[in-house]
């Protein structure tokens, strides 16, 4: 099969929009390509404003090399160039690619528009101001929707389907660029608009980038290069999971290699582990789990008394590696506690026992039931870890080159990530993952093909919480402090919400979901008031927009992994022999 | 023939008042082909999963190769005894291959350890899962699916894909409900050559069908099940011959239903 499609006329209603856009889809793809650049190179803003200049001598009175576009202009001028590309390259559902590049356009502009305009103190700001003009996002926005209605005007077809096959070397390559241009992208995510409160356009910055990004990357998607390269990471599975480990770890060597970064990423770690340990519950055994975060909380506190701290309660002081597999196994004892009811329960019923165990949980630390919380004292003055006399929580040097502070907190997560998705991939392409998806998809056709649920389902639970308990110890030392605050319900709704997000059953989706969940608050400090609002709106629009998540389980193609088994069997034969 | 390979003795279940079952008896010889047949509401779905361990019987019992049937499907599946379903119940979002590598659960050694970490006797146990599951799909006619999602697939090869998930278990017995439901009769007469070939590789079959000249052409031995009772039991041409089934079954035929018998009986001889 090519990549050539077969248009179906599908309902009556699109047909027909369609149609009376058509004939138009060129000449708007070419418009809005001319007008995006046109954009980049025209001035945004009327007037200095009061928190300072827009950024990239976007204001007038500073325009004075339009040529030398930056930051957001730059993005602008990408987009434009791309949809223009778009539209007379020959590539692969051209009306997908064109729609997500005018999205990426509409988005920027638009969220520099309400930004100059909220910040400028009205219209007057974007548009003309005693003779000046600053058109430039209004064109962009011009730019942008025309480019969407090109979109629709060129049809919506079927993502691209690439079967070409590269050889080991070529794939090896593909995948190192993608990763490291991953990698850039992370970085530049983190750091677009400064940290915090520095900038007071930083959040108009983050957002813009992630318009740009979220642009072409589906546009990427869209001409089926992110399907395809899943694809080829999944035929490459240990060279992507190395690659991705290393360009993990050199973001502290990238712009984002401050302690600020350090900790937020390493944060974002954290939770990224414990929602692929929630994805092994709720994506492959299809059980909702309204109470997870709990398990992290155990592990939490197991770690906390076990770790030598002035109010731990435990009297012995354990090292952190024994003290985290006793947290992961404590948890992982409750999970199958808290599992077994399941046997019973179905569906809705299920998720609601779950809540109740989520807020016994939260209750009996607060209360300083048992006596091991301290209650809302907490248990604070956790030493932070070292190894070999370097405390994680110091900046280090290798030779000339210092990193930053918390660095080595952020190893040990990322390894501790790596960890967790080798355990859910590697449980997934099993017996036991197969009958987990079973479970889900008919739980008692899983029964008559001789599978034993129940054992199944708290087998889930089970290693769900182990890989939570272990997340919260590293959270314990990394935080300095445990709480029962920090694993409330708002925090396994959120949990929930990233695996969700990212897509059910898929591990870079669990981890985006984690991102973008523990990044936004941090970069939407401007809005403070809105900010869960802004949220929860963005949850809605994706759920109605992308169902199946940002980044959805790609299926495998069992030929590929088949071929990865006969290498290894192969490969154990072989160092048989020698 | 020594001990039937499956035997179910007298067995009766009881929903709070309502006798569903009253003592039923049913005999498999190894190698052959049992149909189970009756109007709808006589008992044969309840029947079915009394066999399948969904229910246990409210008295009597099911012996497969004279040992009885643990109460619980997985183990029962375990045991030897694969069934399909009346609407299909597929994994819809899993592949044909993986549909199938589901059913071979119960025959691999696989434990977490070895899920979890992928050494040799994972890559092994996978791969002879896989040659398994694909001889099986080749058996049923499914070549070349092996990726494509199971709910992508048509109707006819949606129940052939549930039929080789089934024999995946390695039953010895096999137990198809309603396989040609909503057949035309060409796949209808596929189904039935099928059914024999799965006769011939030594697993012994009990099917519940309406299609009655579907049954009479392919079973040795046919059950009729009237209101929760054994009526007849006996080969097609004994069933076919007694004035009660085609009372029961049909209720008194008027003029068309008895034109329609003539031409079964027409096409059976």
């Amino acid at each position: 099969m090519s990549t050539s499609t077969v248009s179906t006329p599908a309902a009556t209603a699109p047909v027909e929009k369609r149609s009376a856009l058509a004939p138009l889809g060129k000449p708007f793809a070419v418009a809005g390509g001319v007008l995006g650049i046109v954009a980049a190179l025209l001035p945004w803003v009327t007037f200095s404003l009061n928190d300072g200049n827009w950024p990239d001598k976007s204001t007038l009175q500073f325009f004075d090399a339009p040529f030398a576009v930056t930051g957001f202009r730059w993005h602008v001028l990408l987009l434009g160039v791309l949809v223009l590309v778009a539209a007379f390259a020959p590539v692969p559902s051209r009306g997908r690619v064109v729609r997500a590049l005018g999205w990426g356009l509409t988005i920027v502009s638009f969220v520099n528009a309400a930004y100059i305009t909220v910040k400028g103190g009205g219209l007057a700001a974007i548009t003309a101001l005693d003779g000046a003009t600053a058109f430039g996002s209004v064109v962009g926005l011009i730019a942008g929707v025309l480019a969407i209605l090109a979109g629709y005007g060129i049809g919506i077809e079927p993502v691209g389907e690439w079967k070409f096959k590269v050889s080991t070397p070529v794939a090896y390559l593909v995948l190192l660029v993608s990763f490291g241009a991953v990698l850039y992208a992370v970085a530049a995510m983190l750091t677009t608009g400064g940290v915090g409160a520095s900038n007071p356009y930083a959040g108009a910055i983050f957002l813009s980038f992630l318009g740009f990004a979220g642009g072409v990357l589906g546009a990427l998607s869209g001409v089926g290069f992110v399907r395809w390269l899943s694809a080829l990471s999944e035929q490459h599975r240990v060279f992507s999971v190395i690659v991705l480990a290393a360009c993990a770890l050199l973001l502290p060597f990238t712009d984002a290699g401050n302690e600020y970064w350090m900790t937020v990423a390493a944060n974002i770690g954290i939770y990224a582990a414990t929602a692929i340990g929630l994805n092994i519950v709720v994506g492959l055994a299809g059980l909702l789990d309204l109470g997870y975060v709990a398990f992290m909380g155990i592990g939490a506190l197991v770690a906390a008394n076990f770790s030598g701290a002035a109010t731990a309660h435990f009297g012995i002081t354990l090292p952190f590696p024994v003290a985290a597999v006793v947290a992961a196994i404590v948890a992982g004892i409750f999970g199958a506690i808290v599992g077994s009811p399941t046997l019973r329960v179905r569906g809705d019923y299920l998720a609601i026992v779950t809540l109740a165990f989520g807020e016994i949980f939260t209750r009996s630390a607060q209360n300083n039931i048992g006596g091991i919380t301290n209650g809302s004292n907490a248990i604070p003055g956790i030493p932070p870890l070292s190894l070999f006399g370097a405390e994680f929580n110091k900046s280090i040097s290798i030779g000339a080159v210092k990193l930053p502070a918390g660095v080595l907190y952020y190893v040990l997560i990322v390894l501790l990530v790596a960890a967790t998705m080798a355990v859910f991939a590697n449980l997934k392409f099993s017996r036991i993952g197969r009958a987990w998806i079973a479970i889900r998809e008919d739980e008692d056709a899983a029964r008559a093909m001789g599978i034993r649920t129940g054992k199944m389902k708290i087998l889930a639970f089970l290693i769900g919480a182990t890989l939570a308990g272990l997340a919260g110890a590293v959270f314990a030392h990394k935080n300095g402090t445990v709480s029962y605050e920090s694993f409330k319900f708002l925090e396994s709704v959120t949990l929930l919400a990233a695996v969700i997000l990212g897509g059910m059953g898929s591990i870079p989706g669990a981890v985006l979901g984690a991102a973008l969940l523990f990044v936004l608050p941090e970069k939407l400090r401007d809005f403070e008031d809105y900010r869960l609002m802004i949220f929860g709106l963005a949850l809605i629009l994706i759920m109605r927009f992308r169902p199946v998540g940002l980044i959805p389980d790609a299926h495998r193609r069992a030929e590929m992994i088949e071929r990865a088994d006969e290498n290894a069997e192969e490969a154990h034969v072989e160092a048989k022999k020698a | 023939m020594s001990t039937p390979v499956l035997e179910a003795r007298d067995v009766s279940m009881v929903f709070g008042g309502l006798k569903a079952l009253k003592g039923v008896t049913l005999t498999l010889d190894e190698g052959k082909i049992v149909g189970l047949i009756g109007p709808n509401g006589a008992g044969k779905t309840t029947f079915f999963n009394c066999l399948t361990g969904l229910y246990t019987p409210t008295t009597g019992q099911v012996l497969l190769k004279g040992n009885v049937l643990p109460g619980d499907p997985a183990q029962v599946t375990d045991a030897g005894v694969a069934r399909t379903f009346q609407n299909i119940r597929l994994f819809p979002s899993m592949t044909v291959l993986e549909n199938v590598m589901v059913g071979r659960h119960v025959r691999m050694k696989q434990g977490p350890l070895a899920s979890l970490f992928h050494g040799p006797a994972y890559h092994r146990g996978e791969k002879a899962a896989r040659d398994r599951s694909r001889e099986l799909l080749a058996f049923v006619g499914l070549n070349n699916l092996d990726d494509e999602l199971s709910r992508n697939l048509p109707y006819g090869d949606q129940r052939r894909l549930e039929i080789a998930r089934a024999l995946a278990t390695d039953p010895a017995v096999l137990l198809l409900d309603e396989p040609t439901a909503g057949m035309n009769p060409q796949e209808t007469e596929a189904t039935q050559q099928l059914i024999f070939r799965i006769r011939e590789t030594g697993v012994s079959v009990v099917v519940i069908e309406h299609d009655i000249k579907f049954i009479f052409g392919l079973c040795d031995s046919v059950s009729v099940l009237v209101q929760g009772e054994l009526l007849v039991e006996g080969s097609p041409e004994v069933v076919r011959a007694d004035p009660r089934v085609v009372e029961a079954y049909l209720g008194k035929p008027p003029e068309e239903v008895e034109h329609e018998i003539e031409a079964a009986k027409g096409e059976q001889a």
